[in-house]
């Protein structure tokens, strides 16, 4: 995709609210659609670049979203600071589950993550004198206002997510294209080789698990101030957060740069569909047909959605050259 | 120039009950090129892992230009000046061939001007017509190459090339042979193992047989040709027919 196209998409995603009712049910899907595109992006510089498919990102997400949370109340900090405080703690975390999991591998690695992330949730739900325990934090509402980001209207935040999913995919091309990016790829692809070649493999990882952890708190910070309120289970939940950014992404199509995008526009809707249309029909419904629309969706496409997308272009473009030359001749 | 470009001393490895290396000591100067041959299973490629920092020894001693570096993690050596290619050659598949070759470029500078390093090792070893392509796509021979420039864009001052003459037919070989030669006119040193014994015995100044993890044998191609131990290694006891 080239610039031109790229900024005309990010004209269009502009533009959409202006269609849509500024505090309704189809802008607050989308905003929550393109936080788990942020989100996903975030994963994809570990999972996508590095290859480690990581299911603890629940633990940098719920750390952010903790930490502003609990600054903004005891302190009255501003979000917009608590957000880099958790940043900061997000990278910390990311770095200390490098140290032991680093020569983890595969399926080892994921479940390493997913038990990292579980201690955070049961931690949160203990140690109720910090974290309210289950019963979960309120967000104290002052004054909507861009300095406490706090907003009246769910458009407000679909412009905050816009933001964010932009600034983090920029993060996402600079390192692409980057001596990181470079380097990831070496050490996903051949990490002996990569050594060999003079690749600091064991540095590199841990660069891209502390951009990625960092990345991933700050994301945390924006989400409790979207729903107002969270409890360990919706920050530091497994399926609710891990689980889900990594199939956003797998979904989309794992390491490129409109994967987690594609797959938080497919996913985010599905999941509400799916319980809206289905949840009172009968128990589970609603989740078998979730689950079953995924897997055909990983079964028919399984490079991810962003290669369909390049193909179906590819076939489209090569249409109109081949009806060109046609009309030519 | 008294001190060795690389000097391996006592170096011993041992998998489990196995022992793939057992004391083996030699030295190569600067500018040399050095043969390593040996029956399958002789380790060597092992001595050449250990050598460039997979495999930890189990003991002795690698100095690189006076420096120990025994036991330092592999792109520490490779930033000293000694690297390798893969036998079986382990390319960045999914990466274009420059992005490969970039890669190695990266020890010592950025990314833009690593592409243009990268560029020139691709036109040294002859490939620099297929540098777009993804080198999952490319044939063996094409792959052996890429290893090379891969490694090349290092800036090594020793080279460990791992068989990458394997595959090759006479007239590919012959470029390779060149390659070599003209390598070592720009400074590089290089060890080589190779099971083409023409190849072999035509570009080394010295060449050391392996044999059950030991060395066995050190001397100039000739020499080598006519060890009675050498000869037993690779054709076996005349009596055991």
């Amino acid at each position: 995709m080239t610039m031109r196209q790229t900024f005309l998409l990010i004209c269009f995603a502009t533009l959409i609210p202006l269609a849509l009712e500024p505090n309704g049910y189809y802008i607050r899907i989308l905003t929550l659609a393109l936080l788990f595109a942020a989100l996903g992006q975030a994963w994809n510089i570990v999972g996508g670049l590095a290859g480690q498919m990581s299911l603890g990102h629940a633990a940098f997400f719920g750390l952010g979203a903790y930490t502003s949370t609990l600054l903004l109340i005891h302190f009255g900090i501003s979000p917009w600071i608590g957000m880099l405080a958790g940043g900061v703690l997000g990278g910390i975390a990311a770095f200390l589950l490098s140290l032991p999991t680093m020569r983890l591998k595969g399926h080892y690695f994921a479940l390493g993550t997913l038990a990292f992330a579980e201690v955070f949730r049961v931690i949160a739900n203990t140690w109720s004198s910090l974290t309210g325990g289950p019963v979960g934090l309120s967000v104290p509402f002052s004054e909507p206002s861009l300095a406490m980001l706090q907003f009246n209207e769910t458009r407000s935040y679909y412009y905050l997510m816009l933001a964010a999913f932009v600034a983090v995919s920029m993060i996402f091309v600079i390192i692409v294209q980057g001596r990181l990016g470079y380097r990831l790829r070496a050490v996903k692809e051949g990490p002996d080789a990569a050594e060999v070649i003079g690749v600091n493999t064991t540095r590199v990882k841990i660069h891209a698990a502390v951009i990625s952890g960092s990345l991933t708190a700050m994301l945390g910070t924006l989400y409790a101030q979207l729903n107002f309120f969270f409890d360990p289970d919706t920050v530091f939940g497994a399926l609710q957060i891990s689980i889900r950014i990594a199939l956003i992404v797998i979904v989309g199509g794992i390491g490129t740069l409109f994967g987690p995008l594609l797959g938080a526009l497919l996913i985010i809707p599905l999941e509400e569909f799916a319980n809206v249309m289905l949840a009172d029909r009968a128990a589970g419904l609603s989740q078998l047909t979730y689950g079953a629309l995924l897997m055909a969706i990983v079964l028919l496409q399984p490079q991810g959605l962003a290669e369909f997308a390049k193909k179906l272009a590819a076939r489209i473009s090569g249409k109109v050259m081949s009806s060109k030359t046609e009309a030519r001749t | 120039m008294n001190t060795p470009l690389l000097s391996v001393e006592g170096l011993s490895k041992r998998f489990g009950g196995l022992q793939a290396l057992s004391d083996v000591t030699f030295a190569v100067n600067t500018g040399e090129i050095v043969g390593l041959i040996g029956p399958n299973g002789a380790g060597k490629s092992t001595l050449f892992s250990t050598l460039v920092g997979l495999h930890r020894p189990s003991a002795g001693k690698v100095a690189l230009n006076g420096r120990d570096v025994t036991g330092l993690r592999p792109h520490v050596i490779a930033a000293n000046g000694l690297t390798k290619t893969f036998q079986n050659v382990s390319l960045f598949a999914g990466s274009s061939v420059l992005d490969n070759v970039l890669i190695g470029g990266l020890v010592h500078s950025r990314v833009a001007s690593a592409r243009g390093f990268a560029m020139d090792c691709l036109k040294r070893v002859g490939i620099s017509d297929i540098a777009q392509r993804s080198a999952g796509s490319l044939s063996f021979p094409e792959r052996a190459r890429v290893e090379v420039a891969r490694a090349l864009c290092t800036r090594p001052k020793v080279l460990l090339l791992d068989e990458v003459m394997a595959a090759l037919n006479t007239a590919e070989m012959d470029e390779v042979i060149g390659l070599i030669r003209d390598l070592r006119k720009d400074g590089l040193t290089v060890v080589i193992v190779e099971h083409h014994m023409r190849a072999i015995m035509s570009v080394c100044d010295r060449i050391f047989v392996l044999n059950f993890g030991q060395l066995i044998a050190d001397g100039p191609p000739a020499h080598i040709a006519r060890h009675p131990e050498v000869v037993e290694a690779y054709l076996g006891r005349e009596h055991d027919v």
